[in-house]
């Protein structure tokens, strides 16, 4: 984990003496690469600006808004509850990070510090469950939403399914792992609890994994698409993901509009990316180890 | 309670939730659309058994084959974004100005998900003026505008595109951090040696990082075969004129949730799991081969 936790650093300082031709070359490289990762979201943001006498679409392309307006914003932000959305999308990101993680935990400690009868048994059950697609139980899924726990068109037919994850459960066994079992018996002696050690003594101890687990599991949770798709009726009710598809159909006719709501769905996780981006990363990488 | 007892089901205490959660989301799901791919259900009426027929029907459904053709096609992503993911991480690992902020521009399409991206890729794929159309046209390597998103030929390899470019933010992150792992006198082995910058990287980076080729061949690869997202966003829920971005998980959702065609979707469930197993295994072995 070490090794990812600090990937957007400079990296290690090589010996070479910077030579002015060369690094010009690898600005050059650089600067092409950031062309085709950005551009789309440039043109869609200059869409979005557009006033009703830009063009759009046109040979030659047109870049830059002529008349630079923010209409468009103020008109999606009328016409749909972007708002309800993103607080949407909040809430069921903040509990599913906070059942899944403390879940995730509970079950880790176990599995990497105690001995017990039926652990390699339930360690290759849980291996096995990475396999599974999760798009296969959505069938079944959607039946025991709709006939049994008849969480239907509720934000909680999002956040249960997805609490149990072997990834983040793999990812939080190893950092508990290389907590010294000295700590643990220290606390043992000193009559903590099994519970009592696993919040308060290894808990603070493993952080970073926690923080990684958790960002990654948030990120998942708010992109997704297809499962709330399934699950959300009512319009207040929506996600981020699935506000953006009904707006886009809702103004098939202006790609501004259409641009303008995918830019304020985009906003969120780019300030949520530029404040926490250390984790961000490490929490997407952090598999290569886990 | 006795202490023992107490202490001899403590593990299990810890495990019961994650392990409820596995049962009823995961294990159940899977038992369950096994028993569903031999009925005839469409959620109205209860499940009628119908022995092998959905397996049968599978057989002869045109749709079916286009979509596994086109599941195993999208494979094609995986070498596309290992050679780009690498090349970007070997251009990122240098100690120049200004880096981090490189980094953070290549990792955006990571984290912005599929209906913002998909946007941002109808618009600029667009067959009546949008940019791509445009540079085409005025380097003089079309006539005339290609309709990119109706077109059928055009459909998977747009959403190929589309994968392989909100995926090598990430997948260079997983290079980088091999990339650092690599011990630097390697490299000035090679310099003494005469290698030029190429010959670096191709003789000592590449086969340094197997380990990381193969995490993420095995990971690409595995979401390449149950991609949707991106089909569902450029198509519009169609999944493409005559079904050209048909994929499994696509044609699962089609049948399942479009046509209710509950039982159908669930044999088709099934026959994506047995390849994804068969993929599994195929990857284990690699990795324990990467590893050995």
């Amino acid at each position: 984990m070490s090794t990812v936790a600090e990937p957007m650093s400079t990296g290690r300082i090589r010996s070479v003496r910077p030579a002015w031709t060369r690094n010009l070359f690898w600005y050059g490289l650089l600067l092409l690469a950031s062309i085709v990762t950005v551009l789309p979201f440039l043109w869609l943001l200059m869409t979005a600006l557009k006033g009703p006498s830009d063009a759009v679409f046109g040979f030659p392309p047109q870049f830059l808004p002529r008349e630079p307006t923010l209409a468009n914003f103020t008109r999606v932000w009328n016409q749909l509850p972007i708002w309800r959305f993103f607080v949407n999308s909040l809430f069921v990101a903040a509990l599913t990070v906070t059942l899944n993680v403390t879940v995730s935990s509970l079950a880790a400690y176990p599995l990497a510090k105690m001995n017990f009868p039926g652990r390699e048994v339930i360690f290759y059950l849980l291996l096995a469950t990475l396999i599974v697609p999760a798009e296969l139980t959505f069938i079944p899924g959607y039946i025991l939403a709709v006939q049994v726990f008849q969480y239907y068109d509720t934000l909680w037919a999002l956040i249960f399914p997805s609490v149990f994850s072997a990834f983040n459960i793999f990812l939080l066994r190893q950092a508990y792992k290389t907590v010294p079992n000295d700590l643990i018996d220290a606390a043992r002696i000193d009559g903590a609890n099994e519970l009592r050690i696993w919040w308060s003594v290894l808990t603070p101890t493993i952080r970073p994994s926690l923080a990684t687990a958790a960002v990654f599991t948030a990120v998942t949770s708010w992109n997704a698409l297809l499962w709330p798709s399934l699950m959300l009726r009512t319009r207040e009710l929506y996600t981020l993901p699935v506000g953006l598809m009904a707006l886009r159909g809702m103004f098939t006719a202006d790609f501004r509009l259409i641009a303008a709501g995918a830019v304020m769905v985009i906003i969120p996780i780019l300030i949520a990316f530029i404040f926490a981006q250390r984790y961000f990363v490490a929490g997407l990488s952090g598999a290569v180890k886990g | 309670m006795s202490n023992t007892l107490r202490s001899r089901l403590t593990p299990y205490l810890f495990l019961l939730p994650a392990l409820l959660f596995m049962a009823t989301f995961t294990l159940y799901p899977l038992v369950s659309v096994g028993y569903l791919s031999f009925t005839e259900y469409n959620i109205l009426r209860p499940a009628q058994p119908v022995g092998l027929a959905n397996y049968q029907r599978l057989i002869g459904d045109g749709v079916f084959w286009l979509s596994l053709r086109n599941s195993f096609t999208y494979l094609l992503v995986t070498p596309v974004i290992i050679v780009s993911a690498i090349t970007l991480a070997i251009i990122v690992n240098r100690p120049l100005l200004g880096i981090g902020v490189f980094r953070a521009l290549y990792y955006i399409p990571v984290i912005t998900g599929a209906v913002a991206v998909g946007i941002a890729w109808q618009f600029l794929f667009d067959g009546s003026g949008g940019p791509i159309n445009g540079m085409l046209l005025s380097a003089g390597m079309i006539e005339k505008p290609i309709i990119f998103l109706t077109e059928p030929a055009w459909t998977l390899p747009i959403a190929m595109m589309m994968t392989t470019w909100m995926g090598v933010g990430y997948y260079m992150v997983v290079f980088l951090a091999g990339l650092q792992s690599i011990p630097e006198d390697l490299y000035d082995a090679a310099r003494i040696d005469g290698c030029n910058e190429f010959q670096k990287h191709w003789h000592i980076s590449v086969p340094g990082l197997r380990p990381s080729i193969v995490f993420v061949a095995v990971i690409s690869s595995l979401s390449a075969l149950k991609v949707f997202d991106e089909i569902y966003v450029l198509t519009n829920g169609t999944g493409g004129i005559l079904n050209s971005g048909s994929t499994m998980v696509f044609y699962l959702w089609k049948q399942a949730f479009r046509l209710q065609n509950v039982g159908y979707a669930s044999a088709i469930a099934m026959v994506l799991l047995v390849i994804t197993l068969t993929f599994s295994i195929i990857n284990v072995r690699m990795l324990e081969r990467g590893e050995g």
